[in-house]
């Protein structure tokens, strides 16, 4: 080996070393610890005790009919992560493709709508979900009881309804309704992110193809259809991923509007996990919740990767 | 859309939009402006004094809701997190897209698979290995404090600072790591031959001629980690307890339990201004970045 490669892998060790050593102490041997983790009844206090399956049979028994109170708590935070997976992942992906293509076309002030939509993206969810906490409040000041009450007066005044049609105020954040609640939360906040990322993709296709298909007289819903979706379909994907990720570690919303507690009803999968450990002291089964997170996670991106185009496009 | 119909559609929902995205930052902004007794009288009017009640509403929430020691907190932590991620992220990244051998494929590989770890699977190891290690570093620093003539100094990195900026460090490095070696990888490398015919050392053709080439991908790096660090709270909820030490995001989740409790609306919405604003001034001046960086993202898909 010549000096200079010596000097070479010296310097190439030394650059990675710290990053190694961090990455190895504070993810990896963690992440593999919460594997073992999750096969344990561990109070956090004492020794943890090998269990083998018995937290994640546990979590299968709560769907049964007979399931007690506390068992009912997981399938109940399954739920709520379905409603905060799928309904922000269909209404953004067709929000965020409709403005992504009306941007392609060349719209006045783009410029001014693409900085505003994404704003929100880059608030602290913590702030986005005291905003939206005071937006669907009870008390006088919320903005979406308010209109509820001025539509009720509305249709009364012009005589369409005999007596009011909503009955406000509409508690928005009750536990149980939580979860639908947060979608127009979510879908407020993340539109702008989705719309850029579509926006770019369909910025490189070529106008070439668009022109072909005008002087063959393709509508837009046509092109749009047959050119633009196809050769962005793995940005598409990508997004919907992207989206199917964030609804199931959903957090921050649900435990700052429930006041920083967990209640049965409104729970995700991360809050039944931070319950279970900080305040049943069961951290097994709450390092279970998190490997169940993880495999999830683990799964969507296999997908993923199938739903990709098999072969390159060339255009 | 080319007839005027769809044209004239396509505008009233831009337009709707916008005003939905742009109508609730305003709607705070009055509102903190007026005190809590005005917002119960009269929830949707316009401040009947102005200088008054804003002034009341933001002293309070800067000074007896500690917003001001939260605000602190929040810089020193997220600067401290980010001067030590591009400290030891930069010439790791520039390694790794530099040296093709097997050992550093691999190592890439190890590196990035950390970014589909959700950060709830490592909560109870780290939680409790910090208690750990905090005793042993207690036991094992003890003799020099000691000798500083302090006994009994315990040592912590749960519920403290320096604790908080290791595990921010740590768990951006995977994101951090995926952006810089693709941008290194983009980097021509005759000048960094040129560098070392000229006699640079290695860690000269590093810092002088590849990282300054490197800058836009460091800044992306940098405002993308600036972000999610800055309004983090999942981590800092669970490793901070003491008011005195909390961050900006675990401030305002605080606040707005007491302002909840005590009916105090005034203070909560000028809470939310005071954590808003600063984001939205970094937002004007670095949008540019921001775009560019999700751009770069898409493409390569």
């Amino acid at each position: 080996m010549s000096p200079h490669r010596a000097h070479q892998r010296r310097f190439a060790l030394a650059a990675v070393t710290p990053a190694f050593l961090l990455f190895t102490f504070w993810v990896a041997w963690p992440a593999v610890k919460g594997f073992y983790f999750a096969l344990t009844r561990w109070d956090g206090l004492s020794d943890p005790v090998y269990i083998g399956l018995e937290n994640f049979q546990q979590m299968v028994a709560g769907f049964s009919a007979e399931a007690g109170k506390s068992a009912k708590l997981f399938p109940v935070a399954i739920r709520n992560n379905l409603i905060l997976m799928i309904g922000p992942a269909v209404l953004i992906l067709a929000l965020a493709l409709c403005f992504a293509s009306a941007m392609r076309s060349r719209v006045r002030g783009a410029s001014i709508f693409r900085v505003a939509f994404f704003f929100p993206n880059i608030l602290s969810a913590v702030a986005v979900s005291i905003l939206w906490m005071l937006l669907y409040s009870t008390s006088g000041f919320g903005v979406f009881n308010a209109l509820l009450g001025w539509l009720n007066s509305g249709l009364t005044a012009l005589g369409l309804a005999a007596e009011p049609t909503f009955k406000v105020p509409v508690a928005f954040t009750d536990s149980k309704i939580l979860a639908w609640s947060l979608i127009p939360m979510i879908v407020w906040t993340a539109t702008g992110f989705y719309m850029l990322l579509f926006l770019a993709a369909m910025q490189a296709v070529p106008e070439t193809l668009y022109d072909a298909a005008r002087v063959d007289g393709a509508s837009p819903t046509l092109q749009f259809f047959h050119i633009t979706l196809p050769l962005i379909w793995d940005t598409v994907v990508t997004g919907m991923v992207f989206l199917l990720i964030a609804g199931l570690k959903v957090f921050d919303a649900v435990w700052v509007i429930e006041q920083q507690q967990s209640r049965p009803d409104s729970n995700t999968l991360a809050t039944l996990m931070y319950s279970k450990i900080f305040n049943e002291y069961q951290a097994g089964y709450g390092a279970a919740i998190a490997v169940v997170i993880f495999l999830a996670v683990l799964l969507f991106t296999l997908v993923t990767l199938r739903l990709y185009r098999k072969e390159a496009l060339e255009y | 859309m080319d007839t005027s119909g769809g044209r004239f559609l396509l505008y009233v929902c831009l337009i709707a939009w916008l005003l939905a995205v742009v109508l609730p930052f305003g709607w705070v902004i009055v509102t903190s402006a007026r005190s809590t007794e005005e917002i119960f009288r009269a929830p949707f009017g316009w401040p009947e004094d102005w200088s008054g009640s804003l002034g009341a509403n933001y002293r309070k929430a800067w000074v007896k809701s500690h917003f001001e020691d939260y605000f602190l907190n929040s810089v020193l932590v997220v600067s401290s997190s980010l001067a030590l991620l591009l400290a030891i992220a930069c010439p790791a990244a520039y390694a790794l897209a530099r040296y093709h051998s097997r050992t550093f494929r691999w190592l890439l590989v190890y590196f990035l698979s950390g970014m589909m770890v959700p950060v709830q699977l490592l909560l109870v190891p780290l939680f409790f290995q910090y208690k750990d290690w905090s005793e042993a570093l207690t036991v094992a620093l003890s003799p020099l404090f000691a000798w500083f003539g302090q006994n009994h100094v315990e040592v912590s990195l749960a519920d403290s600072h320096p604790g908080l900026v290791l595990l921010y460090v740590s768990l951006s490095l995977s994101f951090t790591l995926f952006i810089l070696t693709s941008f290194f990888r983009t980097l021509p490398t005759e000048l960094y031959e040129a560098g070392i015919i000229d006699g640079c050392g290695e860690f000269r053709a590093f810092w002088t001629v590849m990282l300054p080439l490197a800058k836009p991908g460091v800044v992306t790096a940098a405002i993308f980690n600036f972000i999610g660090l800055w309004n983090e709270y999942f981590l800092a909820l669970v490793f901070i307890n003491t008011d005195k030490y909390k961050t900006l995001p675990l401030g305002l989740a605080a606040v707005s339990i007491q302002a909840n409790y005590r009916s105090d609306f005034g203070l909560l919405f000028a809470g939310l201004v005071i954590v808003m604003l600063p984001t939205l001034v970094v937002y004007i001046f670095l949008q540019r970045y921001l775009t560019q960086g999700i751009t770069l993202g898409a493409l390569k898909g």
